[in-house]
């Protein structure tokens, strides 16, 4: 398997990332209230522009990869649609945003274009979601608001490919799926697993986090009949409406963020620094391996100390510790080379925040992009994953 | 002077759709009497199987369907006495297997019993080192994830 491309765009937390269609360029928020604009140059990425527009940090960015346009939420409770337009001063080209009439009154969380790319959505810390369509009457984006049943923050979104359904996952321990159907925009989808008339705001699913957790992650899968959410009490369940069943993993530290490879796996990542690929059908779910397991990491040599110890307590420092306790080795106060060397063996460092896919198309994909709190950007392989599954017996995610 | 105290105000007093702690968590079908009957008749059960040595069965029986949410306090300390004196009862050469061999449900549930001794030292039979020794081998039986849904479990036991 080739090793995963590691990026240090930032020292700063990336709070979340984008790539562009062709994936020459990311649009990346480093925890500020601007949106940097890389371009690929060799073996870094070169910042090119920045958006500056929103007064409180960014929270989420999503690049529509055929119509080219960046929409972007943020804490001032605001999000912009960015074109590229050429100035009228200049005749340059540059990223022009235009406002978006939200309607709520706290932060924005997390935003996603449609498939089709003429919606998105935008999910809130007003117990709403705001789904948003193009007015061209008044050239703006409008909104309307998805607000019952939800109790609490919305902190993560994923459409269905029939441009109409809307998952959300919230604060208040539950995964939801919606209806965001807007007549002047959508034609009527199809009848599917999760329901026939699809009224705007109709619930077309509602699924409890497991041990009580906030939901953080949802998505669909590449035909939309089934559901994965990822909750802060360490599980990951895969819901299959039309079955009806539903499979929960427990895993070692909570995932925070999840995209599907295939209408079969899942690549998942969060606390635990490291992503996890899991595998599974309408007959059951497992979690499969680590991603980052035999890469090397940042200390290639340490690679068979890794298994079955969670990424997050996998580094020098804390195994020395360890030895000191269990069986009275090397005292921690003698600090040798080693003791002091707190860097994790995992590729990141701290936790991922966003992993989404990188190559190739919905239901094949083959490469997924992570960033996270560590400033890195990385790309990994998921195609050659296969060849992990033989060695499931080795693993122990717990 | 303005009161300087208005971090203190009770804001969800002036909100209407208020999110309740009840609103995290399905709620006990059964209402306070009946879990403590069942508490009690847990108790009696795991009396008489821990005399016949099966400790395993024992905490499965005390750990299934723990009491939970508010209004239990008798039914939930009476389940806490019964865990312990499992606890307290077993050789800690046994504590490895036992806990290897409990369910994941099971697992969870006992972690939630360990955190609620260690938080009361000193309450009835409860010994600190006792609980550390099972919480050593259940979290490296059940993995760190069961110590967060210990804390994230809004079904307080």
């Amino acid at each position: 398997m080739a090793p995963p491309e590691v990026y240090n765009i930032s020292q700063s937390p990336v709070t979340s990332h984008a790539f562009n269609g062709d994936r020459s360029q990311v649009a990346v928020s480093l925890n500020s209230n601007e949106v940097q604009i890389m371009q690929r140059a060799g073996r870094e990425w070169k910042p090119v522009e920045t958006l500056s527009e929103h007064d409180k940090i960014v929270t989420s960015i999503d690049w529509a990869p055929n119509s080219n346009r960046i929409v972007t939420a943020s804490q001032d409770r605001n999000a912009y649609v960015w074109q590229q337009t050429p100035d009228p001063l200049t005749g340059r080209t540059i990223w022009k945003p235009t406002l978006v009439l939200l309607r709520i009154n706290r932060a924005a969380t997390f935003v996603r274009w449609s498939p089709n790319e003429d919606k998105f959505a935008v999910a809130s810390g007003a117990r709403a979601i705001a789904v948003c369509s193009f007015d061209p009457d008044n050239d703006w984006w409008v909104s309307r608001l998805l607000k019952k049943p939800i109790r609490s923050t919305v902190l993560s979104l994923d459409w269905h490919p029939n441009n109409v359904l809307l998952a959300a996952g919230s604060a208040d321990m539950k995964a939801r799926v919606f209806s965001a159907y807007i007549k002047d925009v959508d034609k009527r989808p199809a009848p599917s697993v999760w329901g026939e008339k699809l009224p705007f705001n109709t619930i077309c699913g509602e699924y409890g986090s497991p041990a009580g957790g906030w939901v953080h992650a949802v998505g669909f899968s590449p035909s939309g009949d089934a559901l994965a959410f990822a909750c802060h009490d360490s599980t990951i369940s895969i819901v299959y409406p039309g079955g009806p069943a539903i499979f929960t993993i427990r895993v070692s530290l909570p995932y925070v963020t999840l995209t599907w490879t295939s209408e079969d796996a899942i690549v998942a990542a969060g606390h635990d620094c490291q992503p996890t690929l899991l595998q599974g059908s309408p007959g059951g779910w497992q979690a499969v391996g680590s991603l980052d397991e035999g890469s090397g990491g940042a200390k290639g040599s340490a690679g068979a100390s890794r298994v079955g110890t969670p990424g997050r307590l996998n580094s020098a420092a804390f195994n020395t510790f360890r030895n000191a306790a269990d069986r009275g080795l090397a005292s921690p106060g003698g600090a040798g080379a080693e003791g002091g060397d707190t860097e994790l063996f995992t590729v990141h460092q701290n936790t991922i925040t966003s992993v989404r896919p990188y190559d190739g198309v919905p239901g094949a994909v083959t490469r997924v992009s992570t960033s996270g709190v560590d400033g890195k950007l990385v790309i990994w392989e998921v195609s050659a994953m296969g060849a992990l599954t033989g060695r499931i017996g080795g693993m122990r995610l717990g | 002077m303005a009161d300087i105290n208005f971090r203190k105000i009770d804001i969800d007093r002036f909100e209407e759709d208020v999110l309740l702690e009840t609103d995290l968590y399905e709620a006990d079908p059964r209402n306070p009497a009946q879990v403590l009957e069942a508490a009690k008749a847990k108790a009696a059960s795991v009396r008489s199987s821990l005399s016949k040595g099966d400790i395993l069965g024992s905490l499965v029986l005390v750990l299934e369907d723990p009491p939970y949410g508010p209004n239990v306090e008798e039914a939930k300390n009476l389940t806490l006495q019964t865990l312990v004196t499992v606890l307290n009862s077993t050789k800690s050469a046994d504590i490895a297997n036992v806990v290897k061999a409990l369910s994941p449900d099971v697992q969870d549930s006992l972690m939630k019993y360990l955190y609620k001794g260690m938080a009361i030292p000193g309450w009835g039979d409860v010994s600190g080192s006792v609980l550390l020794n099972w919480h050593e081998k259940l979290t490296e039986a059940a993995g760190l994830g069961c110590i967060v849904r210990a804390m994230t479990d809004r079904r307080v036991v």
